[in-house]
C-alpha cells in the first residue's frame, strides 16, 4: 500500500480526534446539576437544599457487621459532612420492604417509613408493577453521567426495565468457593468435571434450596449449560423454550442428587452452606460476592484454604440497586445519597480490597486518572479473582419470569421428587 | 437409690441447661474456631467491641427494648389486672366466651393477624411510634397476664379488703395495703411473662416500628441467620442477660406458688 | 341509690372493657384482614371477589396431609417427651437438699431464653461439625464431620425436638413442681404407712396430684409448637415440612399472589388447633374427674 501525505494527514487527524474524544469521554466530569427533571425538584441546588439537615431512612439487610460498619462510616459520616444529612440505616432480616410499602399504599399513607431501599430484582418488579416507586430520577442525578445506561445489565434489573426508578451502586458476580484441603488446587471448572468430581466424592457437594437466590442462580447456570449459553432465556418468558430445556435440567439435577450432601434428602440455606464449607462438612459453597471468601477468611470464619473460581463457560453477574418508594418523605435526601454512592470518592472505597472489596457497576475509565492508578495499585487477596478475569466470564441474568418458572419447577421436579 | 436418682437429675439438669449455652459464650470470644478444634484457635474481643460500637446499634436497641418492655408491663397490668379480677371473682353471662376471646391471640398463629394489624395501625397513625410498638406488643401479653392473674384472684379472698374498707380505708389504701401484698407473687410472675414477650417481639416491631424504633431483636435477627457466629453469640448474650436477671427476681415465686402457674389450666 | 345500683351493674363490664377492647379492636381488626385475604379479598393486588378456592387448593394439595401429620407429630412428641421429663425432674426436685434452690434456679434458666437463641445454641452443639462432633474426634471415635450422626436438618427433626424440649421441660416442670411443693409430703406419708410401694405411691398419690398441672401446661406447649414456624424453618429439612413453615414461606414470597394461600393455611391451622384444644380439654376434664 502506498501512503501519500494527504492520507497520512487524514489518518493522523482521525487518530488525534479519537484520542481527544476518548479523553473527553474517559474522565467524565460530573457537574453538580440535574441532567433531567425529577419529580418535585427543578434543580440539583433545590434537591441539596431540601436534603440539608434531614434524616434518610435507608432500609437494608443488616446481617453483616462489615457492611453495617462500612455503610455507617463510608456513607453515613460522609453525607453528614458533605450535605448535612443524617443516615438512619434500618437493619432488616427478611425482605420486608415490599410488605412495608404495600401496606402503606393500601392504607393511603403519604409519608412512609422508607426513603431509600437496597432492593433486588424480584421486589423491584413487584413494586414497579404496582406503581409504588418514586421517579423517574436515577438517570437525572448528577453522577448518573458515570452510568452506562446503554449496558443491558444496568438498563434492566432481571430483565425488567429500570427506566430511571433504580440507581446502581455495586456489582455482583457469581463465584464458586472451594476448600483446597478437600478439592486440591485444580477445581472442576466445567459442569462435566464438576459432575465427575461429585460422583467421585459423594456427600461433599450441594447447593442452597430454591427459591433462595444463591440456589436459584446455581440452577440458572445449569440451564445455561444445558442450552449451551444464556441466549434462549434473555427475552420474555417462553413456555415452549422452557419445556425444551427444563426436563434435561431436572434430570441432571436428579441424577447428581444421590451423591450430594445427605444424599440430596435436603438442601441447606446459603449461609448454612458457608459454615459447612468452613467446617469441612462440604467442599464447595457459592455466592454472588467474589470477595466474600476473602472477607470470611479475614474474619476467621473461613480457613485459609478456601479459594474461588468461575466456570469456563462463565458465571452470572448483576447489579445492586437502590430505589425510592412513592411515599418517601425525603426523596431529596435519598437522591443525594444515591448520587454520593456513585461518586469517585465512594466508588474508590467500594472497589478497594482492603475496604469494601466489592465490584463496581461503573467502568473505571469514566473516573479520573488517579482513580485508575489507585485501582491498578490495589492488591487482591489470593482468594479473590481479578476484576478482569471476572468481567471476562460475566454472563447476563435471564428475565425475571424465567427465574420464577425455574424456582417453581425445581421445587416440583427436584425437591419434591 | 434415691440418692442415685438425685445425682442423675442434678447432672442431667446442669449439663442439659449448660450445653447449648456454653458454645455461645465461647463463640462470642472466638476469632477462629473451625472443625475439629475443641476450643478456638484464635481468641478476640472484636465481637464485643462491635456490640458496643454505635454501628451495631446494640446499645440503642437495648435501651429501646427496655423502655418498651417496661411500658408494656405497666399497660398490661393496668388492663389485665381489672379484667382478671372481674373474671375470677364474678359470675356473669358470657363469661366463657370472654375467657376464650382473651386467649385467642395465643391460639391463632401470628401470621394471620400481623399483616392486618399493620394496616390497621397505619390507619390509626400508630406506625413508627413508641406507643404503636408498645400496643402491638401488648396484644400477646394480655392473655398471659389475665391467665396468671385470674388464677391468683380465684384463690384470693376478698374478706380482708372488706374489713379494711369497713375500718374506713379508701380504695387506694385498700389496694396498696391489702390487695397488692396478697397478689404480689403472682403479679411478679405475670409481669415477668409480659416483659419477656415484649422483649422477644421481632416481626411486629419491624412492621409497626417501621425502622424508626430499632429494638434488640431487630438488631439480632439478621445475625442469627447469618454466618458470623461470634457476633450472633455476643448479641444473643446481651439479649438474654436481662431475661435471666428478671428470672432471678421471680424465681422463688415461680417455684413456690402453685396458684400462680395454675392459671395456665384455664385455657 | 339507683345510681349506685347502675354503677354496681357496670362494674364488671368496665373492668373487662379495656382488655376486651384491645383484643377485639387491635387483634380482631387485624385478623379480619387476614381472613379477608384467605377468601380472596386483597385489593392491593386486585383481588376483590369472595372465593373459597384458596382453601380448596390448600386442602386438595398432595402435600397437605403429610404436612398436617408432620406438624401434629412434632407437637405431640415434643409435648409428650417434655411432660415425661418434667415429671421425672419434679419428683427429684421436690425434696429440699443441699443446693436444691440453686438447682431449681438453674432448672428455670431456659424459661426466659428466646427460642431462636436456643436453636442457634443447639446447632452449635449437635451439628455434624458442632461441639459434640469435635469431642468425638478428640476421643478418636470419628474423623470427619460426616462420621457423626445427623441431628440437624434431618427428617426425624432431632434438633427441633431438642430445642423444644430444652425450652418446655422447665415450663411444665415449674408448674408441676409448684403443685408438689404446695401439697407437701403428708399424702405420701399416709400412703407409705398404708403399705404402698414407691410405684404405687407415684401412680395413686403423686401422679393424680400433678395431672391438672401437666394437662394445663401441656396444652400451651402443644398449641405453641403446633403453630411455631421459626424452629422447623431454621433446623428442619426443606421437604416435607410443617404447615406453619408452608404458610410462612408463602407469606414471605415476593409474589403476592401466594399471600391468600398463606392466609388460608394459617386459618386452617388455627381451626385445627382450636379443635384439638377443645378435644384435649374435654379429655383432660374426664381424666381429672376419674
Amino acid at each position: 500500500m502506498v501512503f501519500n501525505s494527504k492520507r497520512i494527514k487524514l489518518i493522523f487527524a482521525i487518530t488525534l480526534l479519537s484520542i481527544l474524544t476518548l479523553v473527553a469521554i474517559g474522565a467524565v466530569m460530573a457537574q453538580d446539576e440535574l441532567i433531567g427533571e425529577v419529580p418535585g425538584f427543578a434543580s440539583w441546588e433545590e434537591v441539596l437544599a431540601a436534603a440539608e439537615g434531614t434524616t434518610v431512612n435507608w432500609w437494608m439487610w443488616g446481617g453483616s457487621d462489615k457492611i453495617n460498619t462500612d455503610v455507617d462510616t463510608d456513607i453515613g459520616q460522609r453525607v453528614q459532612e458533605l450535605y448535612g444529612i443524617t443516615l438512619n440505616r434500618v437493619p432488616n432480616g427478611a425482605e420486608l420492604f415490599v410488605d412495608q410499602v404495600l401496606n402503606e399504599a393500601a392504607a393511603g399513607v403519604e409519608q412512609g417509613a422508607i426513603d431509600l431501599m437496597w432492593i433486588n430484582g424480584e421486589n423491584f418488579k413487584t413494586l414497579a408493577e404496582a406503581d409504588l416507586l418514586y421517579g423517574p430520577w436515577s438517570e437525572f442525578i448528577p453522577n448518573a453521567v458515570y452510568v452506562d445506561w446503554a449496558d443491558p445489565a444496568l438498563a434492566y434489573d432481571f430483565g425488567y426495565p429500570v427506566n430511571g426508578y433504580e440507581s446502581p451502586w455495586g456489582h455482583a458476580q457469581f463465584v464458586m468457593e472451594y476448600n483446597t484441603a478437600l478439592v486440591g488446587e485444580e477445581p472442576p471448572t466445567t459442569f462435566e468435571d464438576l459432575t465427575a468430581w461429585i460422583e467421585a466424592n459423594p456427600g461433599l457437594f450441594t447447593y442452597p434450596a430454591l427459591p433462595d437466590f444463591t440456589g436459584s442462580v446455581f440452577v440458572r447456570h445449569v440451564f445455561y449449560w444445558v442450552a449451551g449459553g444464556p441466549e434462549p432465556f434473555l427475552g420474555e418468558f417462553d413456555q415452549e423454550v422452557f419445556d425444551q430445556y427444563a426436563p434435561a435440567v431436572w434430570e441432571y439435577l436428579n441424577s447428581i442428587e444421590p451423591n450430594l450432601w445427605r444424599g440430596g434428602e435436603t438442601y441447606p440455606e446459603a449461609t448454612v452452606m458457608d459454615s459447612m464449607l468452613a467446617n469441612q462438612e462440604i467442599a464447595f459453597s457459592m455466592g454472588y460476592g467474589p470477595a466474600d471468601a476473602a472477607n470470611n477468611i479475614a474474619q476467621g470464619i473461613y480457613p485459609d484454604t478456601i479459594r474461588t473460581f468461575v466456570f469456563d463457560t462463565g458465571t452470572i453477574s448483576n447489579n445492586n440497586f437502590v430505589a425510592i418508594p412513592f411515599n418517601s418523605p425525603n426523596p431529596a435526601g435519598a437522591m443525594v445519597i444515591a448520587n454520593y454512592i456513585l461518586s469517585e470518592e465512594f466508588q474508590l472505597k467500594l472497589v478497594d480490597p482492603a475496604k469494601w472489596a466489592w465490584l463496581s457497576p461503573i467502568s473505571p475509565a469514566v473516573y479520573s486518572e488517579e482513580f485508575q492508578q489507585a485501582v491498578a495499585g490495589m492488591e487482591l487477596h489470593p482468594a479473590t479473582l481479578s476484576p478482569t478475569a471476572l468481567a471476562a466470564a460475566a454472563l447476563p441474568e435471564p428475565n425475571g419470569d424465567w427465574v420464577t418458572a425455574i424456582e417453581a419447577g425445581w421445587i416440583k421436579n427436584v425437591l419434591e421428587n | 437409690m434415691q440418692r442415685t436418682f438425685r445425682w442423675l437429675a442434678v447432672i442431667a439438669i446442669v449439663l442439659g441447661v449448660a450445653l447449648p449455652v456454653i458454645p455461645q459464650i465461647i463463640w462470642s470470644l472466638a476469632h477462629r474456631w473451625l472443625f475439629p478444634a475443641l476450643l478456638p484457635t484464635e481468641w478476640s474481643m472484636s465481637s464485643w467491641e462491635y456490640v458496643f460500637s454505635p454501628s451495631s446499634r446494640v446499645v440503642e436497641g437495648f435501651m429501646n427494648s427496655l423502655e418498651i418492655a417496661v411500658f408494656v408491663c405497666i399497660l398490661s397490668i393496668l388492663v389485665g389486672l381489672p379484667a382478671a379480677r372481674a373474671i375470677a371473682l364474678n359470675d356473669f353471662k358470657g363469661k366463657g366466651i370472654i375467657e376464650w376471646l382473651l386467649m385467642v391471640p395465643i391460639i391463632v398463629p401470628g401470621i394471620v393477624s400481623t399483616l392486618g394489624i399493620h394496616q390497621l395501625f397505619i390507619r390509626l397513625h400508630l406506625t413508627n411510634t413508641f406507643i404503636g410498638v408498645s400496643l402491638v406488643h401488648l396484644i400477646p401479653c394480655i392473655p398471659y397476664m389475665v391467665l396468671v392473674m385470674v388464677s391468683v384472684f380465684s384463690n384470693y379472698g376478698t374478706e380482708l379488703e372488706d374489713t379494711a374498707r369497713t375500718l374506713g380505708a379508701g380504695p387506694i389504701r385498700v389496694f396498696l395495703n391489702v390487695t397488692l401484698p396478697g397478689i404480689l407473687p403472682g403479679l411478679m410472675v405475670a409481669t415477668m411473662f409480659t416483659f419477656l414477650i415484649s422483649w422477644g417481639q421481632y416481626i411486629t416491631t419491624v412492621l409497626i416500628g417501621g425502622g424508626t424504633i430499632v429494638t434488640l431483636p431487630v438488631v439480632l435477627f439478621p445475625f442469627i441467620t447469618g454466618i458470623n457466629y461470634s457476633n450472633a453469640a455476643a448479641i444473643s448474650l446481651v439479649f438474654v442477660a436481662p431475661a435471666i436477671l428478671v428470672l432471678i427476681f421471680t424465681s422463688r415465686q415461680l417455684g413456690q406458688d402453685s396458684a400462680v402457674m395454675g392459671g395456665f389450666g384455664r385455657l | 341509690m339507683n345510681r349506685l345500683k347502675l354503677m354496681e351493674k357496670l362494674r364488671v363490664p368496665m373492668m373487662l372493657f379495656p382488655a376486651i377492647a384491645i383484643i377485639v379492636v387491635l387483634f380482631g381488626g387485624g385478623m379480619i384482614s387476614g381472613v379477608g385475604q384467605s377468601v380472596g379479598y386483597f385489593p392491593v393486588i386486585g383481588l376483590n371477589d369472595f372465593t373459597l378456592d384458596y382453601y380448596r387448593d390448600v386442602l386438595t394439595d398432595d402435600g397437605f396431609m403429610t404436612s398436617l401429620w408432620l406438624t401434629f407429630r412434632l407437637a405431640f412428641l415434643s409435648t409428650l417427651f417434655a411432660s415425661v421429663l418434667a415429671v421425672a425432674f419434679a419428683l427429684v426436685l421436690r425434696h429440699a437438699f443441699r443446693g436444691s434452690r440453686l438447682l431449681t434456679l438453674i432448672y428455670q434458666v431456659p424459661i426466659p431464653i428466646p427460642h431462636l437463641v436456643v436453636a442457634t445454641g443447639i446447632v452449635l452443639l449437635v451439628s455434624q461439625s458442632g461441639l459434640l462432633s469435635r469431642g468425638s474426634v478428640a476421643l478418636g471415635l470419628t474423623q470427619t464431620p460426616r462420621d457423626f450422626p445427623v441431628m440437624v436438618f434431618d427428617p426425624a427433626g432431632v434438633a427441633i425436638q431438642l430445642t423444644f424440649l430444652w425450652k418446655e421441660v422447665p415450663f411444665i416442670g415449674v408448674v408441676v413442681l409448684a403443685v408438689l411443693k404446695s401439697v407437701g409430703p403428708q399424702y405420701e406419708e399416709i400412703a407409705r404407712t398404708l403399705g404402698a410401694n414407691s410405684w404405687q405411691r407415684f401412680r395413686y398419690v403423686l401422679f393424680p396430684l400433678m395431672l391438672p398441672g401437666i394437662l394445663s401446661t401441656s396444652i400451651i406447649v402443644f398449641a405453641f409448637v403446633f403453630a411455631n414456624y421459626e424452629i422447623p424453618l431454621l433446623l428442619g429439612v426443606r421437604h416435607p415440612t410443617t404447615l406453619p413453615v408452608m404458610a410462612f414461606r408463602n407469606y414471605q414470597d415476593p409474589d403476592l399472589a401466594l399471600r391468600p394461600q398463606a392466609m388460608a393455611i394459617s386459618m386452617i391451622l388455627a381451626v385445627v388447633a382450636i379443635i384439638l384444644l377443645v378435644a384435649y380439654k374435654r379429655l383432660a376434664k374426664y381424666a381429672v374427674e376419674s
